[in-house]
């Protein structure tokens, strides 16, 4: 069943104004925290309820406020990340279509529980209209006293900027986004130190999905439990909004409880299987994920389900293909897309995505031999031993496909050809 | 102190040492591209892979990036481990050329190693290479970047270790691309240690190229002459000539780098022109008639007119071998001098800073590294000392502030607070700006001593006490002008500087004159005034390696050896010796002996050019005395002569340190610099790291370095003479008129012209006792045609 909480107030044609949203109850929970609340107050809500950061890494909230010391340096910093570059991935753009406003309270709230002045959105630049949504409702709240200087009267001062990234997948990973926001180049930082406690020019820095920052005004006004109830099971918590895409029906965003069985999100909501397509596999949570094949069509999707599955549930971008889809072809398309968005820093990614993604291209031609499923093997297992998760990621369609679709990769190397032959061969290197 | 297992071995290192160098420790080499203990661990090449068996880290990580800590047992040898690294080395070799047996690089290249020793031999991937443009990089670095195997190395030096922007990295995945935006010259002084950082062939030495293989060349431990820090350096040599000069590993000096003075400045030695042969009054003669003639004539006059006759001069350019022999050459003959010191000023501040500088109190260029405040007073490093100027942006790198009281406009690679004054005022600006130190625990001075004189050195001496008495460790780093300033300053007993032997000549007291390794038309002021008074000497003698306008109008010429075929030892400006080794046998290059044919056709039993003899053994010989036989025993005939050399008994890796061992005299008043008159401007000659220097002005590479010519202004005194940046103006002072283009700085001093030494300007001004003033109405602006 479709449960609605921050999409709660999607309309088809426009976004929620600052007055429908007051309406609907938006900035009670900001108002009465930062007149009543302790920053403390906050953080440990979101710790009891479980919110587990939505872009992709699964780390707990609370968890990550309250590394933000108490004695840490000011000023502190709170990042919201709308970068949303995860191949099949299109919530955040929703959500800030939908109530942009959600995500200013949340932005607020967070801020207040580490006490930062200074927030920024980075945003993807394809996302250009959401940008100026952003900054004109954050100019109308800026008006409303809802931003600037003494908010509430409660003497905290918060604002927000929004920043357009460059434009490239790896300027989404939490520390290569500080980099890039310092004006550097994207390249990933390894903790430690973690990013709240020498982050943004090496001051406290909480970084946030778009999606995890929206939740924080209804946890903090309904509560922890309330929160974890509207998840299937007791190992979950929260909904969680699923980018379908790929060969279903109605391709969209539905927010639905976590832990929400495959086969209810596509047959209940996205309408089923397009055409007379056979489910063949899926990417859980988007391009870094691996696939899971037709035997886990009933598969709970939340974050712990799928990790004690063996798999990631990431941005819970469910990319559907059925059986007339070649799974080697997808991956090589993949392949090429992460070998094309490497921040070039380290050898793994920089060359072994590239040499990866030659060895399986040839065997979508016609022109892979035996030994390169070994090589691909032992080369996929090495990404984890790149410098950040980005290569690992790539490696996992990799990984699966070899585990679950070996079959269909022997095929063409004996064959000697694509044996779905949807296309023609696919072109040399990607760079 | 954290103790850990590698390879089933114990080691015990101090905390916050990484895995890697702890094995370093051991013995055990783990292979690295982007871990360079310069420039620390990034984790970017993953090669350095190695498995955590048992400890608080697990399974295999990269060695560069964790901390030793209690309990941990690593393997480096462990199969995933060693797959592993196999695996990055193909990686790397995906894209990079397959032409090591004629590669400019070839055995000389870190990846060649490693890709052989981590057994990856045969390409598996059937993909092509990837390919890219080149770029210049101006006449010392040349660039290759298809060989780049992207370890950041040489952005990592280039931008955050040497403070430049003007390379760096382009590109993501595939494509990074490591140059500059546009081709060009590399903009910083330090760019030749790419070169060396490097572990590939993407930086390869231009001048150098296709001279030899690095087995083909005789390698010699060398250390730098061309300023005063002495930095260590590795000499390539083959077929008897410097093919090479790389940065060699100095704990106390240069750590592991050196400038491009440094790097491609002997060419000098090689040179066409270079004297190799004596010349008697025009005629060439061997070396040894040379020597003979001279020797002979010299006692002629001295037995007619007295051992005060004849005046011998030497420089702070010549080996401490050299100096003394000067030294004992008076001594046994009576003649006058020696005469180290170019000019009195001069002379007369290093000798302040040679008495100030204690074993206490001298800081070495590592502890400049260290420091937490800094205040350069009168030294402008990058011209003067340029690596002194890479150890103050490590300090400011981890925090020191640094403070400079100078009137020229600096250029530094690193942030600054610039207290812009005349020399007049750098007394009092010195006193006020020592209040900044107050705050600090590691401050250092650094004090000039070409364009200050004794006064601030000594005032600079007596903060650092005063620091030190007040519970600081507090150090004193004074630059000194030549590599053996401090070494001539022990030596000098005599205090008279050129100016004074001219006036002797002038008298007619002084009647012979040899003058040894010294240039004097490049470092005596009045020009006209040297010419008139050399002229009335009977004889004039050159000892010298550098065909030197003095060497070419003597009357007896005697070439002599340079430091590379000579070796020596070479006082750094904190008065450390340090042992140079000869780095090849004297004679006629190879290239120059074949006549033409190279590799030659003909051979003989004697090498060409070979009697040429080292200065100090020309010294000996010219008072009729053999010289010690070898350098061991010259060494020892050093050490029992003067008692200020005994130390030199001592000599270790890093030198030893020899110091005057003199307490600071105070001067009961302090000299306050003649101020400058209204309606003038001050005429401030100053040295350059590129052309001003006399052996690296000989370096064509350098020289395309130098620019034009130039005069700087302050911006007050521009606009006030209704001048502008890139005019061309005519200075006219004395009976001298020179044509310079402009160049406005801000800030600088007001009221100061500033010249650098450039290798175009035929007057080549040095530091004078009195200061340079010019009226403002000789300073003519000339309309462009």
């Amino acid at each position: 069943m479709e449960t609605r909480v921050l999409l709660k107030n999607r309309k088809p044609d426009r976004i929620l104004d600052l007055d429908e949203y007051r309406a609907s109850g938006g900035y009670t929970a900001a108002e009465e925290m930062l007149q009543t609340g302790r920053p403390a107050d906050v953080q440990e809500v979101l710790e009891a309820a479980g919110l587990l950061g939505r872009g992709g890494a699964a780390f707990p909230m609370g968890v990550k406020l309250s590394t933000v010391a108490e004695d840490a340096p000011f000023p502190r910093y709170l990042v919201c990340n709308a970068d949303e570059m995860e191949p099949g991935t299109f919530k955040d753009r929703v959500l800030i279509h939908t109530s942009p406003h959600l995500l200013i309270e949340g932005m607020l709230l967070a801020a207040f529980s580490v006490r930062a002045e200074h927030g920024i959105i980075f945003i993807r630049p394809e996302y250009e209209n959401a940008a100026r949504i952003l900054e004109r409702e954050a100019a109308l709240a800026r008006e409303h006293g809802l931003l600037g200087k003494n908010i509430f009267s409660s003497g905290f001062n918060f604002d927000i900027v929004v920043h357009r990234s460059g434009g490239r997948y790896i300027c989404g990973e939490g520390t290569a986004l500080l980099n890039a926001l310092e004006g550097k180049r994207p390249n990933p930082r390894k903790p430690p130190p973690y990013p709240t406690v020498r982050g943004l020019w090496q001051l406290p820095t909480v970084v946030q999905n778009v999606e995890t920052l929206c939740f924080v005004p209804h946890v903090v006004q309904n509560g922890a439990e309330w929160f974890r109830n509207l998840a299937t099971g007791p190992d979950e918590a929260g909904t969680k909004i699923f980018s379908v895409s790929g060969r279903v029906r109605r391709p969209g965003c539905y927010e639905l409880p976590m832990g929400t069985a495959l086969s209810e999100i596509i047959e209940t909501h996205a309408g089923g299987m397009a055409g007379d397509g056979r489910f063949k596999a899926c990417l859980p949570g988007g391009a870094s994920t691996g696939y899971m094949p037709e035997s886990m069509y009933h598969q709970e999707m939340g974050y712990k389900g799928l990790s004690d599955a063996g798999f990631r549930l990431g941005t819970a971008a469910v990319m559907v293909f059925d059986h007339s889809a070649c799974l080697v072809g997808a991956t090589v398309n993949l392949l090429a897309f992460f070998a094309r968005e490497s921040c070039g820093w380290c050898t793994p990614c920089r060359e072994g995505l590239p040499y990866m993604h030659d060895l399986l291209r040839r065997i979508e031609n016609g022109q892979g031999r035996a030994e390169f499923v070994p090589m691909l093997r032992e080369m996929a297992g090495q990404m984890g031993l790149a410098y950040c998760a980005f290569a690992p990621g790539a490696a996992a369609p990799v990984e699966s496909l070899i585990t679950y679709f070996e079959d269909e990769l022997r095929e063409h190397i004996e064959t000697r050809r694509c044996p779905f032959e949807t296309r023609g061969p696919i072109a040399g290197a990607t760079k | 102190m954290p103790k850990l297992i590698i390879d089933n071995r114990e080691i015990e290192v101090p905390e916050g040492t990484k895995v890697i160098k702890a094995a370093e420790k051991l013995g055990i080499y783990i292979p690295r591209f982007c871990f360079h203990h310069a420039l620390g661990a990034v984790g970017a090449c993953r090669v350095c892979a190695v498995k955590f068996q048992e400890g608080p880290v697990d399974g295999v990580q990269m060695s560069c990036m964790i901390d030793a800590q209690d309990g941990m047992k690593v393997s480096t040898a462990d199969p995933e481990a060693a797959d592993f690294r196999r695996s990055v080395i193909e990686w790397l070799m995906l894209n990079h050329p397959h032409d090591c047996p004629v590669c400019d690089e070839g055995g000389h290249c870190l990846l060649q190693d490693l890709t052989v020793a981590g057994g990856h031999g045969i390409r598996r991937s059937k993909g092509r290479k990837r390919t890219y443009t080149d770029q210049y990089l101006g006449p010392l670095v040349y660039h290759e970047m298809n060989r780049c195997i992207q370890c950041y190395r040489c952005v990592r030096f280039y931008r955050e270790y040497s403070g430049y922007s003007d390379l760096g990295v382009t590109g993501i995945a595939g494509r990074v691309y490591f140059g500059r935006l546009r081709e060009g010259i590399l903009e910083s002084p330090f760019a030749g240690n790419l070169i060396d950082i490097c572990p590939t062939g993407v930086y390869t030495d231009r001048p150098s190229r296709y001279t030899g293989r690095r087995w083909d060349f005789e390698r010699t431990p060398g250390v730098c002459i061309h300023c005063s820090l002495g930095c260590r350096t590795t000499v390539s040599a083959r077929y008897r000539q410097v093919v090479r000069v790389e940065g060699r590993f100095s704990q106390q000096v240069n750590r592991d780098f050196i400038c491009d003075r440094g790097r491609y400045g002997f060419y000098y030695a090689d040179r066409p022109g270079r004297p190799r042969n004596g010349r008697i009054n025009g005629q060439t003669v061997s070396a040894q008639q040379a020597v003979e003639e001279a020797r002979d004539r010299l006692q002629r006059i001295t037995q007619e007119h007295g051992p005060e006759a004849v005046g011998i001069i030497g420089s702070a350019r010549s080996s401490l071998q050299t100096l003394s022999a000067l030294v004992h050459l008076c001594h046994t003959t009576g003649w006058q001098g020696p005469v180290f010191r170019n000019t009195w000023i001069a002379g007369a501040a290093a000798d302040a800073a040679v008495r100030a500088l204690s074993p206490e109190n001298a800081f070495s260029m590592r502890e400049i590294e260290t420091a937490d405040a800094i205040l350069a007073v009168g030294a402008d490093p990058v011209n003067e000392a340029p690596m002194l100027a890479l150890a103050m942006r490590q300090a400011q790198r981890t925090g020191a502030e640094i403070i400079a009281i100078d009137p020229r406009p600096l250029d530094w690679p690193f942030d600054f607070a610039h207290l812009a004054c005349r020399a007049e005022e750098m007394e009092e600006t010195l006193a006020s700006a020592a209040e900044r130190l107050s705050a600090s625990r590691r401050p250092v001075v650094i004090c000039g001593t070409e364009i200050t004189d004794d006064g601030i050195v000594m005032q600079a001496a007596d903060l650092v006490a005063g620091l030190r008495g007040s519970d600081k460790r507090a150090g004193l780093f004074c630059t000194m002008p030549q590599a053996n300033s401090f070494g001539a300053a022990l030596l000098d007993e005599s205090n008279a500087c050129a100016a004074d032997l001219a006036d002797r000549i002038e008298t007619g007291q002084i009647r012979a004159l040899a003058v040894f390794e010294s240039d004097l038309w490049h470092v005596f002021p009045d020009r006209s005034r040297l010419s008139t008074a050399l002229e009335k000497l009977d004889l004039l003698v050159s000892v010298d390696f550098l065909d030197t306008p003095l060497f070419e109008n003597a009357d007896i010429g005697i070439p002599s050896l340079t430091v590379f075929e000579a070796g020596g030892i070479y006082v750094n400006q904190e008065g450390r010796a340090q042992q140079v080794r000869p780095a090849h046998t004297g004679g006629l290059p190879i290239a120059a002996a074949g006549l033409g044919d190279h590799p030659p056709r003909s051979f003989s039993p004697d090498v060409p050019g070979r009697d040429m003899p080292a200065a100090w053994a020309a010294a000996f010989s010219l008072s009729g005395q053999a010289p010690p036989e070898t350098d061991a025993q010259m060494t020892a005939w050093m050490r029992d002569n003067f008692a200020v050399l005994a130390d030199l008994a001592h000599m270790e890796a890093d030198g030893v340190r020899l110091f005057a061992g003199r307490k600071v005299s105070i001067p009961d008043e302090a000299q306050i610099p003649e101020k400058k008159p209204d309606q003038f401007l001050e005429l401030l000659p100053a040295p350059t790291i590129f052309g001003g220097e006399p052996m690296s002005g000989h370096s064509q590479c350098l020289r395309e370095l130098a620019g034009l010519p130039a005069v700087w202004m302050a911006r007050a005194d521009a606009d006030r003479l209704g001048i502008a940046d890139d005019d061309r103006v005519s200075l006219g002072f004395e009976n001298i008129e020179v044509t310079l283009n402009v160049r406005i700085s801000d800030p600088m001093a007001q009221g100061v012209l500033v010249v650098y030494r450039h290798p175009d300007i035929d007057w080549q001004p040095a530091p004078d006792g009195k200061r340079i003033f010019i009226s403002e109405d000789q300073i003519r602006r000339i309309e462009k045609a």
